[in-house]
């Protein structure tokens, strides 16, 4: 007999041997408990999120959701919680929006955490809604101005997880082959919009019935933020002595120039959602301008993956481009049910480690000042007037009368048709109505 | 005849082939109806599971709406009884089902609620008449809390007059508190739908944006493509009915059930979709299990035939080898058969050659003697005959020596023996002999080495010489006169470091011989039998004995011939090389570090300096006289010997170099060279035969250098006289007696005769020391043999026992019968027939050794 054959018979010897003992193995019986529910069940910790949602195809990656839910996973592996997800969309604008749905269930207590817009992060701040959070170890990290823009009455109310900064989206493109450079004021911005009509681009500007309004805070507080006297003229606002119809009254009025001018579509902008209107056209290059936040550039549910070359910018005002920042954040419900885990897992989700993770994922500009992440090639121009400290605030706590989602309205009712005195009057009502709760 | 089994055994394959087939789509049928059959009956039981889960859960929201509209009928009833119904609204706080309560007085638009604010029912959609219990249930809408939630309305009534309307509002986190946690095991969806709005009015816990389509239904086709018109179309109908609708969808590429639930006879619908492989867990796990089973069972059966195949294949195997071992074993025994026959028939033809070739010279013989007695008195006619009758005698001699020697090497007795040798020594006799032999027939004689690198070799030089010169032999025997033979011998690749491989060839232009006759050329007992070569002498053994040795030592023989062309004989052996031989001493002694080497032939300086390379000596070559001559200009001085190729330089050359130079001058020549004469005139030349061998060289070195002891002239051997010696001689044979007394009285000697060996033990014995000179000793005697005797005679208690010279003279003539003589004792070993010249050589030598002492 050769080697290998006596090799190989004791191979196959051994592995029916092995194929028995399994086979007698699997033939063994196992006891059985007599009660045959498991006991146990652990009591599960939940925290309940309230966010928006946005009616997107379920295969498709939205970036800033997913660099969000990281940080919630983040969250939920070290805390050993679940977050659950309470969602709503309107699904046309005669709905209540995700800001008036925000406010009741806040109000009544129905949830832990909130997304918030910058109009009802600083209601609900003022009405005392929401928890106290500067005693949590993120709020160290937070760059300074927003903790300001967030702070009411003494209370940090909410900890955002970037900076979202509002610009024009260019395509620049189109602005080269017209031979048109970026707008800095007003006035070049009109004159590029005019080219764009004479060339047969019939509503040069992609508007929505949410973001208009920066153009307005671009022109009524460029002068306020960056001309070094912010808190007196602050000041003054909160005390009556100016009025913020005056603030606004230029940019509305540069509004008005742009409906009356058929650079923008007043009545299509009235009914139309962010970028789910206009952007399709402006990806198209039907559209050569669009406003929107910084997010959008690096998301392909956004304009992230353009065909042509694309250009952030900051908005036109008598001090040259200025991106427009409101406050966005999370905020904690003052008498939520599970409030003190929520806080705790805030702190995890805005902590350091949290927020470079987010950051790097969605290439945002973060609220710590310990994170820096380099910006696509698209957004430098607004990022270098952010980094250069030349902005405005779209939102701030520190002004009586909540800006973002009053301007907003306001500028509605500009595109229904009020005049810009009647939009004015509006504004001084409000302010009117501050100074008399107080 | 092969053919018909062969077919037998395809058909029998194909018919098995087909059987397999036919069994395995069987088998293949019975799993893919099992395997249908229990698929339906899965998926009936999974539409079973759902339903009977759905079921459950509308009758929950069921129940929970019934009871809702009993707690609202009974505060109605409640309020009914209190005087002021709007204080009882106001004081009534909200709990976790009810979030708010209004009322609304008969007569009235608007009423107050719990909350505190004014109340209409304008906000409210009651306009799709669904009831529970019979209260009226409004659309869903999200309510001030921001949550989903419905409203009924309950008349209050107080003594059969309705005093106005409760509306109690209810929220569906509620309902949501009263589902079941992870529905499915979390792999399921479920939405709870207003069927009126087809708005989704509670999501599953934990919904986010990863899992989008909880908007409404439109959105939930989008975001699971439900996109056949056909399901929607029923989908549509069901809601208008009221009633329920499963149907198969797949959702993100997972096989699902997808279901709308009517709760409340259609108030609001339960939708959404289970995986299938949720709801059949266990199924899944069975229909595992099975295929476990069936592979397994498939495993098994292939292992099976596997081991059968295994099994048979080895049979068969084992069949086929006996069966090839049996036609082997008929084969041999057909050949052995034949083989038999031939040589039985070549043994008969051989006897009928012997007999006609030993008659032949025999015939001389008695023929020649005849005449001998007449012619006595003549005695030229004495010596002419005499002549005539040795020449046959030696004939005869020969003829039996190689009858011997093949029936020797056939019957396996034959040993070689190895010792170490010189080609050169090869060579040289070879020359030796045939040389003449080829002058004699006027043909030309030429030998060549090539490429030799080692000279010292190990193997039998007797016999390599045997195999030679019966080929050269036949070589100038078979080749006319002015023919031309040509003998090669060239050193091949070597296959061992250790080995020689050596090619030698014989080549002539003779007769040659026909193809038939090639076959048959190395079989014992055959000879070319034509007209010509039949005048040539021989037994016809030559050819077989050559072959016989070569292989006996393991090399090869061939033969290619063409008739009238002429032959060559190649023979290719490997000779273990003598290791280590290289005399550096030699050289040394004699001052010799620097030889020049002057030839034209590449392969010849090659050879030279191969050969030379272990003597320790620096071997330069020039390809030519003027080559030659510019190097020893330079190192004249240092250079000892200079050896010229005498084609490649002539005399001249010699001449040249000795004016310059006094160094001894060797001449490379071929044998016979011409002009060799003149050249040897010039002072301290020599010749050496070609081709080169270092054995050779250093003969002549040492002759040059005139070593006393080396060049002292060979003492002549004494005249082998054995005049007054005195021998005892065992001899059984009358006849051989007489002849050997009779020589040695030739040569003046005396000799004893006894007829066996005990007698000459014992007259030895009784005989007085030094009363013989030698004793020779036949070895086959009766009574006691030759060896026995000389054993015994070495064994006496005498003072010459043991150097008394023992002769054995014996017709036993090979190498192992002369050891055998010498191992018993003996001295020495002639064979018979006697050669006087060398017998008296033995003596001579045998007797100087006893008077030497050693």
């Amino acid at each position: 007999m050769t080697p290998i054959k006596s090799v190989s018979r004791k191979w196959s010897a051994l592995f029916l041997a092995v194929l028995a003992a399994l086979s007698l193995t699997a033939c063994q019986g196992s006891a059985k408990p007599k009660n045959l529910i498991s006991q146990e069940k652990e009591a599960a910790r939940v925290v309940n999120l309230f966010s928006p949602m946005e009616k997107t195809d379920p295969n498709a990656k939205n970036i800033a959701r997913t660099a969000s839910d990281l940080t919630v996973a983040m969250a939920e592996e070290k805390l050993g919680v679940s977050m659950m997800y309470r969602t709503y969309t309107a699904e046309n604008y005669q709905d209540k929006t995700y800001d008036e749905v925000t406010l009741d269930r806040a109000r009544s207590n129905m949830d832990d955490l909130y997304l918030l817009n910058p109009d009802t992060l600083l209601i609900l701040g003022a009405e005392g809604k929401l928890m106290d959070l500067s005693g949590l170890d993120s709020a160290k990290n937070l760059r300074e101005i927003i903790r300001v823009a967030n702070t009411v009455d003494g209370k940090l109310i909410a900890i955002p997880q970037e900076i979202v900064a509002y610009g024009l989206f260019l395509n620049m493109d189109l602005f080269n082959q017209y031979g048109l450079s970026q707008p800095e004021t007003p006035e070049e911005f009109l004159e590029c919009c005019r080219v764009f009509k004479e060339n047969g681009f019939e509503t040069p500007i992609g508007a929505n019935r949410w973001w208009l309004e920066t153009f307005v805070f671009a022109q009524a507080y460029a002068d306020l933020y960056n001309g070094g006297n912010a808190e007196a003229e602050i000041a003054a606002l909160n005390s009556g002595e100016a009025k913020y119809s005056d603030y606004m009254r230029p940019g509305f009025e540069f509004l008005q120039i742009l409906i009356d001018r058929g650079y923008i579509d007043a009545e299509t902008a009235l009914v139309s959602e962010a970028i789910e209107a206009e952007g399709p056209d402006f990806l198209a290059g039907k559209t050569p301008i669009v406003m929107a936040y910084w997010g959008a550039a690096n998301s392909e549910t956004g304009y992230g993956k353009t065909d042509f070359e694309m250009q952030v910018v900051g908005f036109p005002s008598s001090r040259g481009q200025m991106p427009v920042i409101p406050m966005t954040g999370y905020g904690i419900g003052a008498e939520a049910e599970h409030r003190e885990d929520a806080a705790k897992a805030l702190d995890i989700m805005t902590s350091d480690e949290a927020l470079q993770l987010y950051s790097e994922t969605n290439r945002v500009i973060s609220p710590s000042k310990n994170v820096k992440v380099d910006c696509v090639p698209s957004l430098r121009p607004l990022n270098d007037r952010i980094e250069e400290g030349i902005y405005v605030l779209g939102s701030n706590a520190g002004m009586n009368v909540e800006q973002w989602g009053n301007t907003c309205l306001i500028v509605r009712e500009l595109l229904e048709g009020a005049s810009v005195d009647e939009c004015m009057a509006a504004f001084d009502a409000l302010q009117e109505a501050a100074l008399a709760k107080e | 005849m092969m053919n018909i089994p062969n077919k037998q055994i395809k058909r029998r394959g194909l018919s098995l082939l087909l059987s397999i087939i036919l069994v395995f789509c069987m088998f293949g049928a019975i799993i893919f109806s099992v395997s249908r059959k229990t698929a339906r009956e899965m998926s009936n039981s999974a539409i079973q599971n759902l339903s009977e889960s759905l079921d459950l859960i509308q009758s929950t929201i069921e129940a929970i709406l019934r009871s809702e509209a009993e707690f609202q009928t009974l505060i109605a009833q409640e309020i009914a009884r209190v005087d002021d119904p709007e204080a009882y609204i106001r004081a009534y706080e909200k709990n976790q089902t009810m979030s708010k309560m209004s009322l609304i007085l008969s007569g009235k638009t608007e009423g107050i609620s719990n909350t505190g604010e004014r109340f209409t029912e304008d906000s409210l959609d009651f306009s799709a008449g669904e009831t529970v219990m019979g209260l009226p249930i409004s659309q869903s809408y999200l309510n001030y809390m921001g949550t989903w939630s419905y409203t009924m309305k309950c008349p209050v009534e107080r003594d059969g007059r309705e005093i106005g309307t409760l509306y109690a509002e209810y929220i569906y986190d509620a309902v949501d508190r009263s589902l079941p946690e992870g529905f499915y095991n979390k792999q399921a969806s479920l939405y709870v739908m207003d069927a009126e709005s087809q708005r989704f009015v509670l999501k599953p816990k934990g919904m986010g944006q990863r899992s989008a389509g909880h908007l409404n239904l439109t959105d939930f086709y989008r975001a699971n493509d439900i996109q056949d018109p056909e399901i929607r179309a029923e989908v549509n109908a069901c809601l208008g009915s009221g009633k329920n609708i499963l149907f198969y969808h797949d959702i993100r590429d997972v096989q699902a059930l997808n279901y709308m639930w009517s709760v409340n006879g259609g108030t609001i619908f339960l939708v959404g979709y289970v995986p299938i492989q949720a709801i059949q867990q266990e199924g899944r796990t069975v229909s595992q299990n099975i295929f476990i089973v069936v592979a397994s069972m498939l495993a098994a059966f292939f292992l099976c035939i596997l081991l059968y195949y295994l099994s048979w294949r080895q049979q068969d195997k084992l069949r086929k080898e006996q069966e090839a071992e049996r036609k082997l074993h008929s084969q041999q025994l057909a050949e052995a058969l034949q083989a038999a026959q031939i040589a039985s028939e070549s043994k008969t033809t051989f006897l009928s050659n012997m007999s006609h070739d030993i008659r032949t010279p025999m015939n001389a013989v008695l023929g020649f003697t005849s005449l001998l007695s007449k012619d006595a008195e003549n005695p030229a006619k004495v010596r002419e005959y005499t002549q005539k009758i040795m020449a046959s005698g030696q004939h005869l001699l020969s003829l039996i020596n190689d009858i011997l020697d093949v029936s020797k090497i056939e019957s396996g007795k034959v040993v070689l023996n190895l010792e170490e040798f010189s080609l050169n020594d090869v060579i040289s006799s070879v020359d030796a002999i045939i040389q003449p032999m080829a002058k004699a027939r006027k043909q030309d004689f030429h030998l060549e080495a090539t490429g030799i690198r080692h000279e010292r070799l190990i193997g039998d030089e007797t016999r390599i010489n045997q195999i030679l010169i019966n080929l050269l032999s036949n070589a100038v025997k078979y080749t006319p006169e002015g023919g031309h033979i040509r003998f090669r011998i060239m050193e091949l690749k070597q296959r061992s470091s250790q080995y020689e491989h050596i090619r030698m060839e014989v080549e002539d232009d003779g007769y040659g011989m026909t193809p038939e006759y090639l076959e048959t050329i190395f079989d014992a007992f055959t000879r070319a039998e034509n007209s010509t070569t039949n005048k040539v002498q021989g037994t016809g053994l030559g050819m077989a004995i050559t072959k016989s040795i070569v292989e006996l030592m393991g090399g090869t023989i061939e033969v290619f011939s063409e008739v009238d062309r002429g032959s060559l004989f190649r023979v290719d052996l490997e000779l273990r090389i003598q290791e280590g031989h290289a005399d550096r001493r030699f050289w040394e002694q004699r001052g010799i570090s620097r030889v020049l080497a002057v030839d034209a032939d590449p392969e010849s300086r090659e050879s030279i300096q191969s050969l030379m390379q272990d003597a320790g000596i620096r071997l330069d070559t020039a390809a030519g006289w003027e080559e030659a001559a510019a190097w020893l200009r330079d190192n004249g001085e240092d250079c000892q010997i200079v050896l010229l190729d005498w084609e490649t330089c002539g005399l001249q050359a010699a001449r040249d170099l000795r004016e310059s130079f006094s160094m001894p001058i060797l001449f490379l020549a071929e044998s016979g060279a011409e002009g060799m004469e003149e050249a040897l005139q010039i002072k301290f030349t020599g010749i050496l035969t070609k081709p080169f061998f270092v054995s050779a060289f250093r003969e002549k070195v040492a002759q040059f250098w005139a070593d006393p002891s080396e060049a002292a002239a060979p003492v002549p051997e004494e005249d082998g006289g054995l005049q007054g010696l005195h021998f005892l001689a065992a001899e059984d044979n009358e006849i051989n007696a007489e002849i050997l007394t009779e020589l040695l009285e030739i040569e003046g000697a005396s000799c004893e005769i006894v007829e066996n060996g005990r007698l000459a033990v014992e007259r030895f014995q009784e005989a007085e020391a030094g009363a013989f000179d030698a004793i020779l000793m036949d070895v086959q005697m009766p009574v006691m043999n030759g060896h026995e005797a000389a054993r015994a005679i070495r064994s006496l208690d005498r003072e010459d026992a043991g150097r008394i010279p023992i002769i054995a003279m014996t017709a036993n003539a090979f190498a192992e019968d002369e050891k055998a003589a010498l191992d018993a004792g003996m001295t020495a070993h002639v064979a018979k027939p006697l050669n006087m010249e060398h017998l008296k050589s033995v003596i001579t030598q045998c007797t100087k050794r006893k008077e030497d002492g050693s």
